[in-house]
């Protein structure tokens, strides 16, 4: 017994960091609970029944800039809040690095770019994100009403950071959400995240 | 306008980045970029080659074509008067950038990006051209930053072909020279669960170093870029794990895997059809590990320190340290009562054999390692000469302890049979030869440890070797040094002779054991000798009691002290070095070929990772494998039974042991009919864990 526990030890060790069951596709999206921009406990739990957008952002990343600064987010944003879609807004930015977000800070910048989602999650710990295996600013995932992974990956199909780049794109997961609404399977259900690199702590 | 807007967004992004920075506000310019050619001049309906240079701020870099998990690769448009053409880049072998949980592939410093550019036929020699173009890239450290350059370069059009540019003409053959080369090696791709495996072939693989070989893809959603790639070797290449991206997701594959594989210095474009792997891109094991490397930061060095410890402390209680256990005992025996200073002494002595002996072990396997020999934990058991000598020398413990001779006058100069000195010495090579026979039990802790600890410097594995020996003569040395627990001890009186003669007993079976382990090495003609070499030390040890109880009545015995000692050196000489001769071949012998045939048939596989100097894989074979339960159950469920026999030095098995972690036996492994990774079961085997394990592995 002891030795099975100390084998246990070692392997999580070994393994500390990685996180062992990252979201797959048609999947029970992983559980967390993180404290939003107003200090309350948000849950992902807490919406079961409602489909859920997860945003990963950074506000200083030319990548989130192309849409935040072009309005092309936070028109998504507004529109399916309208429709019932809960928006979560995750920064997984460590202290003292790019795009960290405190409540105040978070809630100013909301404030700045008439941001329109539900609520901002701060991870500055990265726990969500490691557990979502979150890549970039922004990487997007789509959460159906049965609490099922049904989209993951880029916002849309031009990884570059030029706004020139907005024009004609494919935008995956407005198409993806209304792939949701109208029952149909989501046509592109999974795309290369891109943007900048998530500043997760280094922990590990 | 893109210009502009790309300008002002960089501004916007300078000043919120500003902070961090530190650096004069306003500038964005991370990389100084510039066109170079390789030629001097460029003739009518000639093709050269234009670089574009970036010198880049130190700790910032920037993207190959393939980024990896962020950043965008470098890009170029030109401007180019009418009838001239420009190539794509030729992108060189970037380098791996790893950020925190994520990797990027890039480049740092000074980069050189080549293009072809192509004269018309109908360029006018004597006229200079302007070759224009804008260059965008992502520069990044810890943050990024999107700048823009724009970039000329003026050339005359020479009426012949123009001599090499002294400065970038050499510098850009030097590019292409070490591009990656397409068409050289053969690819196949498969998926295995959540992996992808990537075997390479091809002569230019022959004889590589193929340490630190790994596959740079084309796409970004082929791989998981952050995971490492654990390489195999084969003797026509290699094949790589990698960790299966996005396009495999939902039991898709993609149609290829295309891109850099990056070799022993060389680079080679690869394009991977689906397809079963040829077995000469296996078989061979990983490369043996740089010693100087670093990396493997997967177990600290405190952890391991402290796992190394605990295995220490719990090698006491394996099986085959009871006959070192009989040692100990009977050493701290001759000490209970008063004599507390020197036990302290003799106690410390102790400990230094072991944590000496350790290190020493380290030291040695540190070296032959670095001599590229194909070796693990207990490879000092795997040398016949040491078998038989460790026999013999076993055989003269025991006879010593029978009251057959006497090495000093007390109990505690039993371990002197090495130092042939009590007291002090006597201690220390009890400690020495309690290591040397307890190595090879590898506890179940000293797995994880230890393979770490021989894939690291040699600085990190002397610590947990040390570690180790510390580990496994402290509860010793705790008896010794507390008086509490020693005068706890019974007080010597009749009894010991009494102890000691039972003590002989174990040391019997322990040369009895080694002379078997002996067989299963060399062979039945090395067995007899050993069996002559023991009669030897026998007789030797009758003749210098004879000779000790002479010299006690006052004669002078230094003939029958030298025939003694004569025939001693004639039995270990003798018996010593045996030759190495084939083992007998198992019904079902363990190779990579045979596991993977078994598996291409749908069968669950249990293969057992064994050594006969392994005690524990013994005691596991017979109280849990041998057993009617698991007879049954690997009946019931077809099961293949193979045995890795690692007795001798295998370079397959080592390998095989080393990509699971371990560096010794023994290893258990459980494949289930349908696929996916092998279960490693526990060091500790009971039938019920081997039965559900069947059990699990035929669903």
């Amino acid at each position: 017994m002891i030795v099975r526990t100390l084998l246990a030890a070692t392997a999580v060790a070994a393994l500390a960091g990685s996180a062992a069951a990252l979201p797959q596709l048609g999947q029970p999206a992983p559980a967390f609970t993180a404290t939003d921009a107003a200090g309350k406990q948000v849950s992902l739990s807490q919406f079961a029944g409602k489909t859920v957008v997860l945003e990963w952002t950074n506000s200083g990343c030319p990548y989130v800039g192309k849409h935040y600064e072009s309005g092309t987010m936070q028109s998504l944003q507004k529109k399916e809040t309208a429709d019932g879609v809960v928006w979560l807004t995750v920064s997984s930015s460590a202290p003292n690095t790019q795009g960290y977000f405190t409540g105040p800070t978070a809630r100013a910048w909301a404030a700045k770019e008439h941001w329109g989602g539900t609520a901002i999650l701060l991870d500055s710990a990265g726990k969500v994100g490691r557990q979502y295996g979150a890549k970039n600013t922004p990487h997007m995932f789509v959460i159906d009403k049965a609490g099922k992974v049904a989209y993951m990956g880029g916002i849309d199909d031009r990884p570059y950071s030029d706004p020139e780049s907005l024009k004609g794109a494919k935008p995956y997961v407005a198409l993806a959400l209304a792939d949701l609404k109208a029952g149909r399977p989501v046509a592109t259900p999974v795309s290369q995240p891109y943007g900048c690199s998530v500043k997760y702590n280094s922990a590990d | 306008m893109r210009f502009l807007a790309g300008l002002l967004s960089s501004l916007a992004l300078a000043m919120l980045a500003a902070p961090a920075l530190a650096q004069a506000p306003g500038t964005t310019h991370h990389v100084q970029a510039s066109l170079v050619a390789d030629a001097a001049g460029v003739a009518p309906g000639q093709t050269i080659h234009v670089a574009l240079r970036q010198v880049i701020e130190p700790h910032w870099h920037t993207y190959w074509r393939n980024s990896g998990d962020s950043g965008e690769p470098t890009e170029i448009k030109w401007d180019l008067p009418g009838g001239w053409e420009a190539g794509g880049f030729v992108w060189p072998t970037p380098r791996k950038l790893p950020v925190g949980p994520l990797m990027n592939y890039g480049y740092e410093g000074e980069v050189l990006l080549p293009m072809t550019v192509t004269a018309p036929a109908g360029a006018t020699p004597g006229q200079p051209v302007t070759l224009k173009a804008k260059a965008r890239f992502l520069v990044c450290a810890e943050i990024c930053v999107p700048e823009d350059a724009d970039v000329t370069l003026s050339l005359p059009v020479t009426p012949g072909p123009a001599a090499a540019d002294p400065k970038w003409g050499p510098k850009i053959a030097q590019v292409l020279a070490d591009a990656p080369k397409p068409g050289l090696l053969n690819a196949v791709f498969q998926p295995k669960g959540p992996n992808v495996a990537l075997a390479v072939t091809g002569t230019a693989l022959k004889g590589a170093d193929l340490a630190g070989a790994y596959f740079y893809p084309f796409a970004a959603t082929v791989i998981d870029h952050a995971k490492p790639e654990p390489i195999e070797r084969g003797p026509d290449g290699l094949t790589l794990t990698l960790a299966s991206g996005y396009d495999f997701q939902g039991g898709k594959q993609p149609a290829s895997l295309t891109g850099v594989l990056a070799v022993g210095g060389k680079a080679y474009e690869i394009a991977a059809a689906p397809g079963v792997p040829p077995p000469g891109a296996s078989g061979l094991g990983p490369p043996p590990a740089p010693v100087a490397a670093g990396g493997g930061t997967d177990l600290g060095l405190a952890a391991a320190a402290a796992f190394a410890f605990l295995g220490g402390l719990i090698l006491n209680l394996m099986p085959c340290v009871f006959p070192i256990l009989a040692m100990k005992a009977a050493s701290l025996a001759g000490h209970g009562g008063g004599q507390r200073a020197e036990a302290r002494r003799q106690g410390l002595a102790f400990g230094l054999g072991a944590v000496a002996t350790f290190v020493a072990l380290a030291a040695a396997l540190i070296a032959l390692k670095a001599a590229g020999s194909a070796i693990g934990w207990g490879f000092q058991l795997q040398s016949p000469p040491v078998v038989a000598t460790l026999a013999l020398l076993m055989l003269a413990v025991a006879l010593n302890l029978s009251g057959l001779f006497e090495v000093g006058t007390s109990l505690q100069g039993v371990g002197s049979g090495l130092a042939g000195r009590g007291g002090m010495a006597g201690a220390f090579f009890t400690g020495v030869l309690a290591v040397v026979v307890a190595a090879p039990c590898t506890a179940p802790f000293m797995g994880p440890a230890l393979g770490w600890a021989l894939t690291q410097p040699a600085a990190a594995a002397l610590v947990v070797f040390t570690a180790l020996g510390v580990g496994f003569a402290a509860p010793f040395v705790a008896v010794a040094e507390i008086p509490g627990l020693l005068s706890r001890l019974p007080r010597p009186g009749p009894w010991m002779e009494v102890f000691r003669k039972a003590l002989a007993f174990p040391m019997y079976g322990a040369a009895a054991w080694l002379a078997w382990v002996l067989a299963q090495q060399a062979g039945p003609e090395d067995l007899a000798k050993l069996f002559a070499g023991a009669v030897l030390v026998g007789l030797a040890a009758w003749l210098l009691g004879l000779s000790q109880r002479r010299a006690a009545a006052g004669g002078k015995p230094v003939i029958l002290s030298a025939a003694a000692v004569l025939l001693v050196a004639f039995a270990v000489a003798g018996a010593a070095w045996p030759q190495a001769k084939a083992g007998e071949i198992a019904s079902e012998p363990y190779s990579p070929a045979r596991l993977a045939e078994l598996r291409g048939q749908g069968r669950p596989v249990f293969v057992n990772y064994t050594a006969a100097w392994c005690v524990s894989c013994q005691v596991n074979d017979r109280v849990a494998i041998s057993t009617h339960a698991v007879e049954s159950a690997f009946a019931r469920h077809k099961v293949a039974y193979l045995k890795a026999d690692w007795t001798k030095r295998d370079a397959t098995i080592a390998a095989e042991l080393a990509s699971h972690g371990r560096a010794g036996v023994p290893l258990y492994l459980v494949y289930g009919k349908s696929g996916g990774d092998g279960v490693i079961l526990p060091s500790i085997l009971t039938p019920d864990i081997v039965v559900k394990a069947v059990e699990a592995a035929d669903k």
